[in-house]
């Protein structure tokens, strides 16, 4: 049996090209195993050499063109994608826009995704119940006088607005008639409400014409009575042994402060609302993760890396940037590179006003010009000793 | 450790392949009828190619 500072000592000896992490895990699994195995000192020590001959096996060599085996790596999946263009499928009974219209979404980094959802989590007091879950899912989810309606009426002779409100979904989403109300009359000044039983009538306190009236209306049933902007319908779902909230619509900064929320696993599909709320290195993750799953629900599988090498190249500059004219390559420090790309003329035209000054560092550029290109063997300098200390005499 | 990268590997022993196609002497004894390029390789395995390598800094 080998002692545990031995093994930290080994692994420290021999692992100590390993980045930190790794030589922790590889750490404590060597003492779980040597626990369980009553390993030698040798075996150890071939075990921590051939993790990190495995490990240099998995690094990419300097030189290597990353980028367009990337590009490759997610083109070659992105094609058997295309035939399920515009595919939804239903999470419940929300709609997600998934496959190629999805992936095109995040590496655009669209401000506005097309199905925007949250995925709220409770906390420990709301998680296990599904009664405490529709609670919290009645404070997230956006009520409007529309969507509690019966039927809504607009009559022209007696110049109302009638609406009549389901008592049902009045009960459900927790509002009386009298919040109603004082929510309307607070909000619409120019109007005059009046609540009979489930129904509620609303004039205009000056007799106007009928568009005027038109035109309350159509703002009166859209007003939000309870919930987040944003927000639409709520769905509940078990995960495993707890309640979740998926949402129709994102507001992710506001969801956070909704008390049985539980902030910290909270997610949205809205990459800018992460990299506003959370910051860039969530956006980071937020990309990878939701690249990854879109492919996973095609039945594609790309290695992570390549997807990492997309979210790092649009969050480097710590806002997410999309890939193409507006984004990345848009802001490429060569002028022939960016005109290789789109619209040539006028970068070369803003390029010669301004002086610009090409170094040629570039694969794009070289390729232009007709040089080798900087990556792989082109990246290599050679440099000769001269002379030639004394050569084997032959002959 | 120092290691050449493959394509480091792939850009001397072809530089040298090319001298030693050209008339350079050859470094060591290689096998009878053995090619220009083949030389190269045996001569980057014994490590006696007088090239390097300038790595970026």
């Amino acid at each position: 049996m080998v002692s545990q500072s031995t093994i930290k000592k080994l692994v420290e000896k021999k692992a100590s090209n390993l980045p930190e992490r790794l030589r922790e895990e590889l750490f404590e699994k060597l003492i779980h195993y040597s626990g369980k195995y009553k390993l030698k000192k040798a075996e150890i020590e071939a075990i921590i050499d051939e993790v990190v001959q495995e490990y240099e096996q998995a690094l990419v060599e300097p030189g290597e063109a990353v980028g367009t085996v990337t590009a490759q790596s997610i083109g070659e999946p992105s094609t058997q994608m295309t035939l399920n263009t515009f595919h939804y499928a239903g999470v419940a009974e929300i709609n997600v826009t998934l496959g190629l219209p999805r992936i095109i979404e995040i590496v655009d980094a669209r401000k506005n995704p097309s199905t925007p959802i949250m995925t709220v989590y409770l906390d420990e007091e709301h998680r296990y119940s599904s009664e405490k879950a529709r609670e919290v899912a009645k404070r997230i989810e956006g009520t409007t006088l529309e969507s509690l309606a019966r039927s809504m009426t607009l009559d022209i002779l007696n110049m109302e607005f009638v609406v009549d409100i389901d008592p049902e979904r009045l009960e459900k989403s927790g509002l009386t008639m009298e919040k109603i109300q004082a929510k309307i009359e607070r909000s619409f000044k120019s109007a005059e409400i009046e609540t009979e039983g489930t129904t509620i009538i609303i004039r205009l306190k000056k007799a106007k014409n009928v568009s005027t009236l038109r035109r309350l209306a159509d703002k009166v049933k859209k007003h939000r009575l309870k919930g987040l902007s944003g927000v639409g319908k709520t769905v509940i779902r078990k995960e495993g042994d707890e309640y979740a909230i998926y949402t129709e619509g994102s507001n992710f900064k506001q969801v956070l402060k909704v008390p049985g929320v539980d902030p910290r696993r909270t997610k949205t599909n809205n990459i800018h609302e992460i990299a506003q709320v959370l910051g860039i290195e969530a956006a980071r993750n937020a990309i990878i993760e939701e690249i990854v799953n879109t492919m996973q629900e095609q039945g594609l599988e790309v290695d992570v890396r390549h997807i990492m090498l997309v979210a790092d190249m649009m969050t480097l500059d710590g806002i997410v940037r999309p890939i193409g004219r507006h984004g990345i390559v848009g802001t490429k420090a060569s002028v022939l590179a960016r005109a290789a790309f789109e619209i040539t003329v006028q970068h070369l035209l803003q390029a010669a006003e301004r002086g610009e000054l090409d170094p040629l560092n570039g694969v794009v550029e070289n390729v232009l010009i007709g040089q080798p290109v900087p990556v792989g063997t082109g990246i290599v300098r050679l440099a000769m000793k001269l002379p030639i200390k004394k050569a084997v005499k032959e002959e | 450790m120092f290691r050449y990268t493959r394509f480091e590997k792939a850009r001397i022993i072809g530089a040298r392949a090319l001298q030693i196609a050209m008339g350079a002497p050859v470094l060591i004894n290689v096998p009878e009828g053995a090619s220009p390029l083949d030389a190269a390789i045996v001569e980057f395995e014994k490590g006696i190619i007088p090239i390097t390598v300038i790595r970026p800094s």
